[in-house]
């Protein structure tokens, strides 16, 4: 089912709106409420667990979370932050 | 194909990293083959992983799915121009390789060549050259994510219990960096850090649809806010 509405999504703009301008505020919203999807799931994947907060894991998850995203910042480089922040959580979960 | 080389480059670690995730969330090797196949969207693909994990219900799954692949209706619509005069089958076939990256890289071709013409109007034989070159791009990355899929999964394997903590980080950690390293304008950073900090609260109070409804409403919210100054901009 969610292979065919994502195949949908795609395919139908090919067959009916071909020559036809998407809406600039209509694209906008759709892509915020991606943005704001994805970091909702990002703060659920890191600190949740089913119904529960992780309060033991969760300091040390938002650290290395803030430091991901600043190198990923700096240096441009989403693969660059990523690993910087899984071995420091890696890290922090082996000390505590 | 030379076009594509840099989105097989981003592609490949985010498959990898999805990969690993799936497997680490009780994905089999089948099941992360067809799904990066058949969906074919990192997004979502992302999204969906919690839910199915925890077999929440179908209809959050599909709503989430939903609403990340609703952002290939402007992309689409953006290339459909660019194929003028091919036939639908062709169409069909081809647009299931429409990814955010894919896209851009033959849009941004296509614009680059539309404006070096003198002609107004294409025609149906710059459709067919324009979807050999989109084609060349999209089902090569489509491969490259799917095989890094694969990879993922058997690299999950090989790490031992104790790097659970690590693995745990590698998607949301690389899709917190693709944010920011993307990230324009105030809007879309206030609804990002909006989003990461309700989702909480929201996801307490309903676990299946809390963090779900408050995204929407922040970047409801966010978006309103935007059109608002922009009209304001205007008519001062």
């Amino acid at each position: 089912m969610m292979g065919l509405m994502a195949f949908a999504m795609r395919a139908l703009p090919q067959l009916f709106f071909a020559g036809r301008k998407f809406p600039e505020a209509l694209d906008r919203w759709l892509r915020y409420v991606s943005y704001g999807l994805i970091c909702s799931i990002i703060s659920v994947t890191l600190f949740m667990s089913g119904a529960r907060l992780e309060t033991a894991a969760a300091p040390r998850r938002a650290l290395a979370l803030t430091v991901a995203v600043i190198v990923a910042h700096r240096t441009k480089s989403a693969v660059t932050g990523m690993i910087i922040g899984a071995v420091l959580v890696l890290v922090l979960a082996w000390l505590s | 194909m030379k076009a594509a080389i840099p989105i097989w480059i981003a592609f490949a670690p985010s498959s990898v990293a999805w990969g690993i995730a799936a497997q680490r969330h009780g994905l089999s090797f089948e099941e992360i083959i067809l799904m990066s196949a058949w969906v074919y969207s990192g997004p979502a693909q992302f999204a969906v992983l919690g839910p199915l994990a925890e077999n929440k219900s179908s209809l959050q799954v599909l709503v989430a799915g939903f609403l990340m692949n609703l952002r290939f209706l402007p992309m689409s619509t953006a290339l459909a121009p660019f194929f003028r005069g091919v036939k639908r089958l062709p169409l069909l076939l081809s647009s299931h390789v429409i990814s955010a990256s894919s896209f851009i890289v033959p849009y941004l071709q296509f614009q680059k060549e539309r404006d070096g013409t003198t002609r107004a109007v294409s025609t149906p034989a710059d459709g067919y050259g324009n979807l050999a070159f989109f084609l060349g791009v999209g089902v090569t990355s489509f491969i490259v994510w799917v095989t890094g899929s694969g990879a993922g999964f058997g690299l999950a394997l090989g790490f031992p219990a104790d790097f659970d903590e690590a693995l745990r980080f590698i998607l949301p950690g690389y899709f917190a960096g693709l944010l920011v390293v993307e990230m324009k304008g105030w809007a879309m950073a206030l609804i990002c850090l909006g989003s990461l900090m309700v989702a909480l609260p929201g996801a307490l109070a309903s676990q299946e649809w809390g963090w779900l409804v408050m995204a929407i409403g922040v970047a409801t919210l966010g978006w309103g806010i935007e059109q608002w100054k922009l009209r304001a901009t205007k008519s001062s």
